[in-house]
């Protein structure tokens, strides 16, 4: 018969890290790694999560510690791995790529809870910092609750306490989390800022998704399927009809056989080109997303250039700087407009018809044959090519065939499977061949009408390409080929194809549109919370705008009135009610003896607490010895405690201050 | 300390030292079983029977025959089989000639420490029949009740491995034994001892008795005048709930359990010499009080269950 064993609440002086916090560290370090992920090279993810978790493994098998040499390579490795990888050893994604390998080798020489505590604060930091690479809302709450193995990390580590486990870990972890947001609430709107946002450091250059300068056939298929917002519109009054909501993002003149580019036409200083308007014109305001290129979009077309913008011959609007965070402006269209319509300056008549030489005969011919039956309407070969479209057997799919040297030829006569960009790139190739001056546009088209909110969302995939001929007597016309195809083939690739208004949708997208609304709030409110918004901070208190000292009285304020209110909160909670005064000189004596480490289980007995309380505190052993007997003659030997030897043993409580360091 | 607080029935130093010398002697055959030999003396100042559940060889015999020796008392020994009938046990009533009368004939019951070895080799009605003596702590025979000696003490053993061809006790009798004990082996100290000591039969023959049944009797009194307070009480009451409302329990312990739990921590709390009742008693006496008792709702083992209850319930 085994006497039973009592548990104790501490486990003496910190030795070896406990299975429990290790397991957990390694969680938090596996967080931190899945955080970085997006941004890091897989195979150097795996390579450090498999390292994690071999060290897991050999940890739990056996007590061993991991050899120096392997240490010391790893620590030489992870550097050069970056340094490899990027390139240079600087820079967002390099730092934080080194950090998160040095996070990982850390684990290997974890043996002590010491060192357990400091991988957990730079687990939380390089955490952090996976909020420079993307402050979406979703991303922001993955983040937050990745704190969640950290915190139970530190509560698993934090010797003595009554309770353990996984459950009361994270119990508490959560519990801290909770707390913490009201404190984080007010740090994040008092705490004077920076003019310019943390994540607006340039990043380096690293492959982006979102439109380029260059269309060829099949170039825009990735942007097709990718359902990323792009921008957001505002408009003052009603949203314009549907089918007028081209977003014009820039022109692409020259066609070197497969591709279309702005080309030097693009960049040529021609004399600007008044808009005739006719009907009001729409005022809107862009939310633009950072896409890292000069362009701006604006509803076709704009008038005007919005502040730090220039707008071209071509009515394309674009930025000084490339739009590396979230760029608002206000712009000016007419929706029903004339551009040029009596007259076409020579050298721009000559770029809108250049085509290479020894290209697409057969399309070169069919112009040709058109322009023989039209003679000399221009319009009825417009017509005739969009017949084409709606009657020649066409198809819009996505998933559209490889074409040849001849790409438009093949795409005519052959594949005639394609997308708005073969359409838009087939039928300017058309009209230059049948004479009609002709261009690319390139933009988005559609979105999704937020009614509830009343914004336009358009998303990556809302991206289109159409065509503009010049028809004398009308100027510049928009004509979008792709809207005359009447076969659709539905890709299953999520919300593809804005292009053809809004054709193919999954059953989530929309919901995903409908709570784009959270998205957009959280893009204003809080990650566009910026020193100026932060002025204006006090407005409802008469301050026009608020000064950094203004900013810390009100955080001093605010923390005080939160911690008071904490305090309040605390008081007014049903705790554990000693049952009488002898319970409360206990509870004190206990809380006395806790702060210097010496926490007493919650199933651990009374006598058994004492004396391992005497042994762990030989110079206060008589002391505690005398309270000892006093408390347990008190507590277990009368009914009823009497009051005279209840106030003696408060008062020995009282004057008893123990002082010891756990080694 | 102040005279309120001084002792009410605490064991007169005479009985208190011959107690001392008892659980003394035993230990000398015992090498090395201070814990289970304390338990034994708990069970018996508390007033309860005793279990000894173990492998063959490790001292069961042993300690019933040290424990009968040292104690004074009248000692009978019944091997259980499975054709044991009550009336071996109980008694017959013979006709007598003489008198032209049947005369009872009295079994080994009659006994103030009787060892049941191997109680579960004996069928169920033997068993029970032995259970109601200890229950009653009288037996009844063609209508006639008999009165037992006192103190009457039962110390059963049965082997827990080797399950062939036995009736184990069902959950309800084995309530009626109020600690279930086991002795374990040695460890190698005492097991050294025991090789190199004397021969135990020949120490057992040499012993003397410590105790008397009047000594008992006394000590029994004085264990059930401990005092156990109100914050005791509530310990007590916590872990008899504790054991009910447990997810990974089916049954917990029963009154009578909580009662045995009370009594025993009383009579521990005499044998370390105190006359208040301390948590430390209930938890010291805790699992060979509620490991037989309780039953798990999966297949957990009892005493693992017993020692988490103690665990998670909180003491003052």
């Amino acid at each position: 018969m085994k006497a039973p064993r009592i548990p104790t609440g501490t486990h003496g002086p910190a030795s070896g890290l406990a299975p429990l916090p290790f397991t957990l560290l390694c969680a938090t370090v596996l967080c931190v790694l899945a955080a970085h992920a997006p941004h890091m090279p897989v195979w150097y993810t795996t390579v450090l999560a498999a390292i994690v978790a071999a060290r897991w493994w050999q940890r739990r098998r056996q007590r061993g510690r991991v050899s120096a040499w392997l240490r010391v390579a790893l620590l030489v490795a992870v550097p050069a791995a970056v340094v490899a990888v990027y390139g240079t050893p600087f820079g967002r994604e390099p730092g934080a790529a080194i950090v998160c390998g040095l996070l990982a080798v850390k684990l290997l020489e974890s043996e002590r809870p010491r060192d357990a505590r400091m991988a957990v604060g730079f687990a939380c930091f390089i955490l952090m910092s996976a909020l420079l690479f993307d402050q979406a809302l979703a991303f922001t709450i993955i983040v937050g609750l990745m704190l969640l193995p950290a915190l139970a990390t530190l509560r698993a580590l934090e010797p003595g306490l009554p309770e353990s486990g996984w459950l009361p870990a994270f119990r508490t972890g959560a519990v801290l989390l909770g707390a913490s947001l009201p404190a984080a609430l007010l740090g994040f709107l008092l705490i004077p800022r920076l003019a310019t946002p943390l994540w607006g450091a340039p990043g380096n250059g690293v492959a982006r998704t979102g439109m380029t300068d260059r269309m060829a056939p099949g170039d825009l298929h990735s942007l097709l399927t990718d359902n990323a917002v792009a921008m957001r519109i505002g408009f003052d009054g009603a949203p314009p009809p549907e089918n007028q909501r081209y977003f014009r993002g820039m022109v692409l003149w020259s066609f070197d056989g497969r591709a279309w580019v702005p080309g030097a036409a693009a960049r040529r200083p021609w004399p600007p080109v008044p808009v005739g308007v006719h009907d009001p014109l729409t005022h809107y305001d862009v939310t633009l997303l950072p896409s890292h290129r000069h362009w701006m979009f604006a509803l076709d077309v704009p008038v005007d250039a919005p502040e730090d913008a220039v707008m071209g011959p071509d009515h394309t609007l674009s930025s000084s700087k490339p739009i590396d965070q979230t760029l608002h402006y206000r712009v000016a269209s007419a929706t029903d407009y004339q551009l040029a319509p009596e007259r076409l300056d020579p050298r721009i008549r000559a770029a809108a018809l250049e085509l290479p030489a020894g290209f697409d005969p057969g399309a070169h011919a069919l112009a040709e044959r058109w322009r023989t039956a039209a003679g000399g309407d221009d319009a009825a070969i417009v017509r005739d090519a969009l017949a084409l479209f709606r009657d020649g057997d066409f198809v819009y799919d996505l998933d559209a065939p490889p074409l040849d040297r001849n790409s438009v030829d093949d795409f005519l006569f052959n594949t005639k499977t394609g997308f708005c960009e073969h359409y838009a790139s087939a039928f300017t190739f058309l009209m230059r061949a049948a004479g009609i001056p002709a261009r690319v546009v390139v933009g988005y088209q559609g979105g999704y009408w937020n009614a509830f909110a009343h914004y336009l969302l358009i998303r990556q995939s809302d991206a289109h390409a159409w065509s503009e001929v010049w028809l004398a007597g009308r100027g510049w016309v928009r004509v979008d080929p792709t809207a005359a195809v009447s076969r659709i083939i539905l890709a299953d690739t999520g919300g593809a194809a804005g292009d053809v208004g809004g054709g193919n949708r999954s059953w989530w997208m929309p919901w995903q549109n409908r709570l784009d609304v959270i998205n957009r709030w959280w893009g204003q409110t809080v990650v566009g919370f910026d020193a100026l918004s932060q002025g204006r901070l006090f407005r409802p208190f008469g301050v026009e705008h608020a000064t950094a000292q203004m900013l810390g009285i009100g955080l001093a304020i605010a923390v005080f009135l939160t911690l008071g209110f904490g305090a309040l909160l605390a008081s007014l909670r049903p705790h554990h009610k000693p049952r009488d005064a002898l319970a409360t000189a206990q509870q004190r004596l206990q809380h006395r003896l806790a702060r210097i480490g010496i926490v007493r289980g919650t199933a651990e007995g009374p006598r058994d607490f004492f004396s391992r309380s005497v042994a762990a505190l030989p110079d206060s052993a008589s002391t505690l010895r005398t309270l000892s007997t006093e408390y347990l003659v008190l507590r277990y030997a009368c009914a009823e405690p009497p009051p005279e030897q209840t106030r003696a043993f408060a008062r020995r409580v009282r004057n008893f201050h123990p002082r010891h360091v756990l080694k | 300390m102040d005279q309120n607080f001084t002792v009410a029935a605490k064991a007169d130093s005479l009985t208190r030292q011959r107690l001392d010398a008892a659980i003394a002697q035993v230990n000398e055959v015992l090498v090395g079983k201070n814990q289970p030999i304390r338990m034994a003396f708990a069970c018996l100042l508390a007033g309860g029977h005793l279990l000894v559940e173990d492998v063959p060889g490790v001292g069961k015999t042993t300690l019933a025959h040290a424990l009968a020796t040292t104690l004074g008392l009248s000692f009978r020994r019944i091997q259980f089989t499975s054709d044991l009938l009550p009336t071996d046990i109980v008694g017959v009533s013979v006709f007598d000639r003489d008198s032209g009368a049947f005369r009872f004939q009295q079994g080994p019951i009659f006994a103030q420490l009787l060892l049941a070895d191997e109680i579960n080799r004996a069928t169920p009605k033997t068993q029970s029949a032995l259970l109601e003596a200890m229950a009653e702590g009288q037996v009844t025979v063609d209508g006639a009740s008999r009165a037992l000696p006192e103190p009457f003490f039962v110390v059963a053993t049965q082997n827990p491995l080797d399950m062939a061809g036995t009736y184990p006790l069902p959950d309800s009798q084995l309530d009626r034994f109020m600690l279930r004990i086991s002795l374990d082996y040695p460890d190698a100290d005492a097991e050294r001892r025991l090789l190199t000591g004397e021969d135990r039969s020949a120490m057992l023959e040499r012993m003397a008795a410590r105790l008397s049944g009047p000594d008992i009797m006394t000590l029994r009194r004085q264990a059930r005048a401990v005092t156990a307070s109100p914050a005791l009480l509530d310990y007590v009451q916590a872990l008899v709930t504790a054991s009910r409302k447990h997810p990974d329990i089916r049954t917990g312990l029963s009154p009578r359990a909580g009662l045995a739990l009370l009594a025993c921590a009383r009579a521990w709390a005499l044998l370390g010499d105190r006359n208040y009742t301390l948590p430390e008693d209930v938890q010291a006496v805790f699992v060979a009080i509620a490991g037989h008792r309780l039953i798990p709702a999966r297949n957990l083992a009892r005493d693992t269950l017993a020692q988490a209850l103690l665990e998670t319930v909180a003491v003052e």
